[in-house]
């Protein structure tokens, strides 16, 4: 029931964009702003970068508000905007994902220096792993892990069929497996 | 057996399987030490991948603020057109009379030449005047007499442009281009009409 208002208030509000009302944008992005910057940080795995994408993704939204049919998911139309911003921009620039200091500022905040190292080092190796992924398999990983969506909505997102999908998640996530075997048993203990 | 059940531990994993696959895998995981293990494995990576932090990004009050303060500015053209609206709805209207004011013209044409030819005007023929091109305009004009007023000049115009003229091939293509409107309008109609697939929002 809420959820259904609250999708109605949206589809209100994606009407009002269309006709330009940039207040009823701003709300729409205000809704939507975390996912997406989450969604395009773990493909590209830097802050600054993730925000510019996100800003890229909401323009472009912008300019193709009206080609958007209000019924349809916005949460899935921004994502497939967002993915194909972020992988334009990593095509073009590879290098820029290299090194993301905020990230590892996030873990400097935790409890004991040898704690802040086993973290540090966990998530470099976590985000190389990420990295070393086919774009393919890794937008699909991403949108599971991250974005929360269904095969369903994925394969809609990325125009593919959805036994795409799940033989690049299944790729995606075996390959993860035998990068951070090591990893795995120390998971599997803080779990326990 | 076990290589197509160990494909779908994934979708187990990700609560996408269901009904007799979904039983099928259940029964042999409680079989396979190998499955088992590898779905705890799976399991694993995932739990690393939903524990690895999130940076602190751009605040979203802040990010949209920006952002709308950087949008360009959407022209009427960029607009959608309202479906619903007066103009939107003239369209199929106005096409509609355009096949109905064709077909009577035609029709009217044809009717007159054709009791011309066989002499069943008389002497009415006389006041028709010459070629069949103004007999659907002469006709026209002498039923309804003096009260057509300004389309009485349009059809002055149209008649003196002689894109009326008695001739079959003309007035098949007159009404195809009409169809063609007209089918034109029912298609955006339609495609505004449905939900848009995604692949029209790529918009990269």
């Amino acid at each position: 029931m809420v959820q259904s208002q609250a999708l109605e208030a949206e589809t209100g509000l994606v009407e009002q964009a269309q006709h330009g009302d940039r207040n009823a944008f701003g709300e729409l992005v205000l809704r939507h702003y975390p996912g997406v910057v989450q969604v395009v940080y773990r493909l590209c795995g830097d802050t600054a970068l993730a925000e510019d994408m996100a800003q890229e993704t909401f323009l472009r939204a912008w300019i193709n508000l009206t080609s958007f049919h209000p019924q349809s998911s916005l949460r899935n139309w921004l994502y497939r905007i967002a993915v194909n911003a972020a992988l334009d921009v990593l095509r073009r620039k590879p290098d820029e994902t290299l090194e993301d200091e905020a990230a590892q500022m996030i873990i400097d905040h935790a409890a004991g220096p040898e704690t802040v190292l086993i973290e540090k080092e966990r998530a470099g190796q976590l985000h190389q792993a990420m990295r070393s992924l086919p774009e393919a398999a890794r937008s699909v990983l991403v949108l599971r892990e991250y974005g929360g969506l269904s095969y369903q909505e994925i394969a809609s997102v990325l125009d593919v069929p959805v036994g795409t999908v799940m033989s690049r998640l299944n790729y995606a996530r075996n390959r993860l497996r035998e990068l951070l075997k090591a990893q795995l048993p120390q998971m599997e203990n803080e779990y326990a | 057996m076990h290589e197509d059940m160990r494909t779908l531990l994934n979708a187990f994993l990700d609560g996408e399987l269901h009904g007799t696959r979904l039983q099928e895998l259940k029964r042999h995981l409680a079989s396979c030490e190998s499955c088992r293990d590898e779905l705890k494995d799976l399991r694993l990576v995932s739990g690393l991948l939903q524990a690895d932090p999130l940076p602190e990004f751009m605040p979203a009050e802040r990010f949209a603020s920006n952002l709308t303060l950087s949008l360009p500015r959407r022209t009427s053209r960029d607009l959608p057109p309202k479906p619903g609206s007066m103009v939107w709805w003239l369209v199929p209207v106005g096409l509609l009379g355009a096949w109905f004011f064709v077909q009577t013209v035609f029709l009217l044409a044809n009717w007159i030449t054709a009791a011309q030819t066989t002499g069943l005007l008389g002497q009415a023929a006389t006041w028709l005047g010459g070629g069949p091109q103004t007999l659907w305009f002469a006709a026209m004009t002498s039923f309804s007499g003096t009260h057509l007023g300004r389309l009485q000049n349009t059809l002055s115009l149209l008649n003196q442009l002689d894109i009326f003229g008695v001739n079959l091939l003309t007035g098949f293509l007159w009404q195809a281009l009409i169809v063609l409107l007209y089918w034109g309008w029912l298609s955006v109609w339609w495609l505004r009409g449905r939900p848009r697939p995604m692949k029209n929002a790529n918009a990269s």
